[in-house]
């Protein structure tokens, strides 16, 4: 059988095409396909040529339309057994193709192609073609014209009109030739053979139907002339002529040869014309051939030679004309008829051949399918030949059927990206698909087929010895096929790729990956040292809006802006290293070795890192794949580039998260990661990822150590932070905020001292000061730093981190580095970074407060008459702190005056427990502001604290500290503290809702509390560097809030006694000056002083009381008497003033005896009522002063 | 019951979603891969012939050797072919109506997704049980 068989072939002269001399492969391939351009002839062109000798017969020869046809068989061909059948199967013509630059000896070249014409017994015409000869050889060659024929250099145009003109002259030589041949057969007939004639049968036909059957065969053979020569018509006539003889002498075989050269006359007659009547004659027609080529079958000799071939040529041949119309149905019908028809042929070449037609006219149909299976077959056949060129040829058929069988090798798919660009990120941007699309991308899951397919790629490839064929289709089939392979099947492919990769030169790349899979698994964020903000040009706080605000994750405000979608950015830095992990899975049986690994990034603008990794049997592993981003510009990273199994493959991350989709749709064999025991990863979006210039990189430490800082609650400490640029372009701009929780436990922000700094120049360093409180811990800090101290470690990191204020600096490098600032700054302003900077504070739970009362203390005064104070101040704690401010400063000791008693002396009594094991030291201060400096006219000399004693707090004692309040009374009791209470009051009447009267009453005394506790100071110290304050503001809080009347606000009387004797009495200097002698007379005053800015009129009244608490001024058993007015005093004291009012006591026993002053108010104005809490305004206003003591001496 | 036998369900995908090999000959691998590779091939001819009848039972429309496959196209494009080496045209039509019926209850399954494998072993038997009532 032949290949490329088709009706047209009966009008086709064979002309062999061989190399003469020394021709190099591309040369010859390159004259060969010039040759191929001149594969028909016009009759038209070679007229010149042709010359008449006799009547030419072709009488009907198409001079102006027809032409003369070639088919040029490079290298030649041995003779065929069946060229007396058809004639087209003889070669007619031999060309000799001699390249002159590599054959310089012209003679040898013509001897060898004189010798190489002589198994051409056939050959009507011979030429030997010479190109580019030099001039020498041109000289030399004009001898031999007859065969030899030169073509002058020339450029391959010229060359061409050259080589037509050669191809007529040779048409037209054989032309004439063809016509003597006939004149010659049709005057003396030739015995025309074929293999199936027997000799036996030949010599024992009669002779006349052997002379019959001759005739027949000689006009079959004219017939075949005449369709070379170009003449259909006379083709035609001869041909209908061996029809009739053959079917009379029952030559079944030649007759179905003459009616296949009359359909191909029939065609030639009508090239160009073919329609539907012409098709349906023509497959009428050849299924007539094929039914004779049938009958001619002879049993006797089919062991030997068998007209099936020519069956099948006929069927294939009409199917190949069918093909062009489109005919399938009927076209399928052949082709199959044709290949139940090769189980019979016995030439396993024949098959071959048949096997090749049919594969190439069903890839025709567009049935790639059909034509894979006996392209495959094709691949068997040759797998069968035991050599290494039948196994090339066995791989390359195979590797045209891996397209139907979805098994290509991606260097043989030459458009992947754009196609597989548009599914793949949309797919995984969200995370669903239309299933028809999934389903596609697994279109034809035939794996049985594809596993054969591949396995036969493999063994060819290894048989043919092409290492790179075999690595790659183990690769795939070990990448794709895994799970239906065997582990000991699997190690065979492994061993299978190292082998093929040591005859591979190192170096090598192949298209397709093998193992392992490679998958994104994310980008780590950078590290908060370094986040990187986008700059929003038009603020100055350009750092704000960058990152969500507020404590919630989602805001609804925040939606439909653009840089919502699910396609996050990512920014790096040029010269900063990066970092993508990605996570490998080796779901084989065989431990595999990466011997590098590393980023792909075809735009060149990234040094990538490789690593090398071990992945054991059945394992994934995540692992940090780094580089750095080397210019500025966006960047695509599609994979990685591993070097596994001696061959460089790229893995494509795209497609790995393909047949991850996959395999959650249960299409594809089974997941490789999921099968390691990887957990399974969210469908992770491929960030767009920027690259920008260089910025300025702040790297910070806190002097003294990184560590956590750890603090007592209420500690104060100084931290120092230091900032260093460790980029290469300077700080230009730098902000410092606070974060996070607990933000008001630091104190001072050095936002002054980070401004001065700037720009910080790349390598410079600014250290920050800071000062630090440390919060209280809340209930659940408690329970958890409790469980710390039992477990330590993670937990502790957790509360730590919880609770921590964060320092947040966003700096930022120079806005624009160009001198065409206003583009870039509305383009691409370079973006700031911010960093975030958790201060380490542990806070360990120090002295606590437990609780907190208010005591009042009362000590009586004494009545004495030396102490030296300004008489307006008697009695009023306020003006008593100021008057003796300078004897308690130096002392800071609550000094009670004996002479006037602490009558209403109030102590914040503050109960402290220390659970801690270090040593406290409590110091209470009271810080005097400046408000009160104002009322009072003595102030302290800039000293505005008082301070008390230190009290000792050992580990787990606990203590009291008192802190007298009297500090706090207002020296005038006026209406300001009572204007909103008035106006509640006034309002009662009017409809005023009381409960917002009592509210604000209430807000006004918070607002008093407050102030009063913000100057009390209770600070602690433990050990050398450890100090803070004692938060007690809540626990003072609630002590005072019942009784913040009394301790604020002086009465509006005050009272005190005095005694009033002449200096000069003797008694009196050698006695106590504070006694009074019994039996004696003492003067004494009673003063009373005005506290409010009212004129105050009231009726005095004085007693006096024994030590058993018994008026013993009035009454039977008085013991003492008196001169002067003692009830019923009407005084009138004018505002802030003071009056006084004489008597003399006579005392008849000596002891201890109280005087009480008391006053009934007249005409109190509403000041005074509210202050005595009257609840109507007829109810009499009753003052009292303080008690005073008088120590009355015997005179014994 | 026929010698050889290679049932197969492909679905509009053209991915094969159930095979079973349901002949009575002793299984050999590289005969259940020729089953596959003639029947794979065959596609491209019942992709043709489908539209051309309205027919679902398209028998004997491809061969290969002694081989011949019949196809039974379901009105969502999913072809149940058998290979057979038998002529027993009637049994294999009553085999692919009551395998389409089984597919139907497949189909019916919520959770079982369209085009993708079956992996019942109850539907497995039954056409197993099929096989051997009608081939």
């Amino acid at each position: 059988m032949e290949p490329d068989v088709s009706i047209e072939t009966s009008c086709m002269i064979r002309i062999a095409v061989l190399p003469v001399g020394t021709v190099p492969a591309s040369v010859l391939r390159d004259y060969f396909s010039m040759f191929l351009r001149h594969h028909t002839i016009p009759l038209a062109a070679i007229s010149s040529f042709y010359t008449e000798h006799q009547k030419s017969p072709f009488a009907h020869q198409p001079w102006d339309a027809g032409s003369i046809r070639f088919k040029f068989l490079l290298g030649g061909a041995p003779p065929s057994p069946w060229e007396d059948f058809q004639s087209n199967r003889k070669i007619l013509a031999v060309i000799g193709i001699c390249h002159c630059p590599s054959t310089p000896d012209l003679d040898s070249a013509v001897e060898q192609f004189t010798a190489a014409c002589k198994n051409y017994s056939s050959a009507l015409v011979q030429r030997c073609f010479a190109f580019c000869p030099c001039d020498s050889q041109l000289e030399d060659g004009g001898k031999k014209e007859d065969v030899l024929r030169l073509f002058p250099p020339a450029d391959h145009q010229t060359l061409d009109i050259h080589l037509q003109t050669m191809m007529q002259e040779i048409a037209a030589s054989l032309l004439m030739d063809f016509e003597k041949w006939v004149l010659k057969a049709e005057s003396a007939g030739t015995i025309l053979k074929t293999p199936l004639d027997s000799q036996a049968s030949l010599s024992s036909e009669e002779v006349l139907k052997a002379k019959k059957r001759r005739l027949g065969r000689a006009q079959k053979t004219i017939g075949d002339y005449c369709l070379l020569a170009g003449s259909p018509v006379d083709a035609s006539a001869h041909y209908s002529t061996a029809l009739e003889l053959a079917r009379l002498t029952g030559d079944f075989f030649w007759y179905a040869g003459a009616l296949e050269g009359s359909v191909c006359a029939l065609l030639m007659d009508r090239v160009g014309h073919v329609d539907v009547v012409l098709e349906d004659e023509v497959k009428y027609q050849y299924n007539n051939v094929i039914l004779h080529y049938r009958k001619s079958f002879i049993q006797d000799n089919a062991q030997r030679v068998s007209p099936l071939s020519f069956e099948l040529e006929a069927t294939l041949k009409l199917a190949r004309f069918l093909c062009r119309s489109k005919l399938s149905k009927d076209v399928v019908e052949l082709l199959t008829n044709a290949a139940d028809g090769g189980k019979s042929l016995i030439d396993v070449n024949d098959r071959l051949v048949l096997f090749v037609e049919i594969a190439r006219l069903f890839g025709t149909l567009g049935y790639q399918r059909k034509a894979a299976f006996f392209s495959r077959q094709v691949a068997q056949l040759y797998l069968q030949q035991d050599n290494k060129f039948a196994a090339t040829s066995a791989m390359q058929v195979l590797a045209m059927t891996t397209k139907a069988y979805r098994v290509q090798s991606k260097a043989s798919v030459s458009d992947p990206p754009c196609t597989k660009k548009q599914t793949g990120p949309s797919h995984t941007d969200s995370g669903k698909m239309h299933h028809h699309l999934i389903v596609s991308l697994f279109e034809s899951q035939w794996s049985t087929l594809q596993m054969v397919v591949l396995r036969e790629i493999l063994l060819s490839a290894v048989r043919a010895g092409d290492p790179l064929t075999a690595w790659s289709a183990a690769a795939r089939l070990l990448r794709q096929y895994y799970p239906l392979i065997t582990p000991a099947g699997q190690n065979g492919l492994a061993s299978a790729l190292n082998n093929s990769a040591e005859r591979l030169p190192s170096g090598t790349r192949s298209a397709d990956p093998a193992l392992p899979f490679v998958r994104l698994h994310s980008f780590p964020l950078h590290p908060s040292q370094m986040d990187i903000i986008k700059r929003s040009p038009a603020r100055e706080d350009w750092w704000a809006g960058s990152a969500p605000s507020g404590p919630f994750i989602y805001t609804p405000f925040s939606k439909g802006e653009p840089n919502d979608n699910s396609k996050q950015e990512l920014v790096w830095i040029v010269g900063e290293p990066v970092q993508v992990l990605v996570e490998l899975a080796n779901p084989c049986a065989f431990d595999l070795r990466v011997d590098s690994m590393y980023l792909t990034v075809h735009s060149g603008s990234f040094d990538a890192f490789p690593i090398s990794v071990d992945l054991p049997p059945n394992s994934s592993k995540v692992i940090t794949l780094s580089g750095i981003p080397t210019s500025v510009g966006p960047i695509t990273i599609p994979g990685c580039t591993v070097h596994c199994f001696g061959v460089i493959t790229e893995h494509h991350f795209r497609d790995v998260d393909n047949l991850l989709l996959g395999a959650a749709q249960g299409l594809v064999l089974s997941d490789p990661f999921r099968s390691c025991g990887s957990a399974k990863l969210r469908n992770l979006s491929v960030p767009s990822i920027s690259v920008v210039p260089p910025l300025p990189l702040l790297v910070s430490h806190v002097v003294g150590g990184d560590g956590a800082i750890i603090l007592y609650e209420g500690e104060i400490r100084d931290i120092w932070i230091s900032l260093a640029n460790a980029g290469t372009v300077p700080v230009e701009q730098a902000h410092i905020s606070l974060s996070g929780k607990n933000q008001d436990s630091i104190i001072s922000i050095p936002y002054e001292t980070l401004k001065s700094v700037l720009p910080l120049k790349p390598g410079a360093e600014v250290i920050l000061p800071l000062t630090l409180k440390a919060w209280q811990l809340g209930p659940m800090d408690f329970e958890i730093g409790g469980g710390r101290a039992a477990t330590s470690g993670s937990t502790g990191r957790q509360f730590k981190n919880a609770s921590v204020p964060t320092l947040l600096i966003h700096y930022a490098g120079p806005s624009t580095d160009s001198e065409d600032a206003t583009i870039a700054k509305v383009s691409n302003l370079p973006p700031g970074r911010r960093l975030v900077l958790p201060l380490h504070v542990c806070v360990l739970p120090g002295m606590s407060l437990v609780k907190a009362r208010l005591l009042s203390m009362e000590i009586p005064a004494h009545i004495g008459d030396g102490h030296p104070k300004p008489v307006h101040e008697e009695e009023d704690p306020a003006s008593e702190t100021v008057e003796e401010s300078d004897r308690k400063m130096e002392k800071r000791l609550v000094k009670i005056d004996p002479y006037r008693g602490s009558w209403g002396l109030r102590f914040l009594e503050l109960e402290l427990s220390n659970p801690t094991d270090v040593v406290f030291e409590i110091g209470v201060s009271v810080q005097l502001d400046g408000t009160d400096d104002n009322n009072l006219p003595i102030d302290q000399d800039g000293n505005s604290e008082y301070g008390y004693p230190k009290t000792r707090i050992d580990r787990d004692y606990s203590a009291r500290v008192l802190i007298p309040l009297e500090h706090f009374k207002l020296p005038v009791l006026d209406d300001s503290f009572f204007m909103r209470e008035f106006c509640n009051e006034g309002s009662t009447s009017s409809s005023r809702s009381p409960s917002f009267s009592e509210k604000n009453t209430k807000a006004e005394l918070n607002a008093s509390i407050k102030s009063l506790i913000s100057r009390i100071k209770v600070r602690w110290q433990s050990g050398r560097n450890s100090s803070g304050e004692l938060n007690i503001k809540d626990a003072v809080h609630t002590a005072l809030q019942t009784s913040v009347m009394d301790v604020l606000l002086p009465d509006p009387l005050t009272f005190g006694f005095r005694l009033t004797r002449d200096n000069s009495s003797p008694q009196q200097e050698s006695g106590s000056k504070d006694s009074v002698l019994a039996n004696d007379m003492a003067p004494m005053e009673v003063l009373v002083r005005n506290n409010t800015k009212e004129m105050i009129k009231m009726s005095l009244g004085i007693s006096c009381r024994d030590v058993a608490g018994e008026n013993c001024i009035e009454g039977g058993k008085s013991t003492v008497l008196w001169a002067g007015v003692l009830n019923g005093i009407t005084m009138e004291v004018p505002p802030l003033q003071e009056s006084k009012h004489s008597f003399s006591l006579y005392f008849l026993v000596p002891g201890e005896y109280t005087l009480v002053a008391a006053a009934v108010i007249e005409d109190a104005n509403d000041v005074l009522r509210a202050r005595a809490k009257t609840d109507s305004p007829d109810e009499p206003i009753y003052c009292r002063g303080p008690p005073f003591h008088v120590r009355v001496l015997g005179t014994a | 019951m026929a010698t050889t036998a290679s049932f197969i369900i492909v679905s509009r995908n053209d991915i094969p979603i159930y095979e079973a090999e349901v002949g009575s000959a002793t299984k050999r691998e590289d005969a259940a891969q020729l089953h596959q590779f003639v029947l794979h091939a065959a596609l491209d001819i019942v992709q043709d012939l489908a539209w051309t009848t309205s027919a679902m039972f398209l028998k004997n429309i491809d061969r290969f050797n002694d081989l011949v496959v019949s196809v039974y196209v379901t009105a969502g494009h999913t072809r149940l072919m058998l290979l057979h080496d038998s002529r027993n045209d009637d049994g294999i039509k009553s085999f692919f109506q009551e395998v389409h019926e089984l597919y139907i209850k497949v189909l019916l399954n919520p959770l079982y997704l369209p085009g993708a494998r079956i992996a019942s072993s109850h539907f497995d038997t039954k056409v197993r049980a099929l096989a051997r009532k009608y081939l």
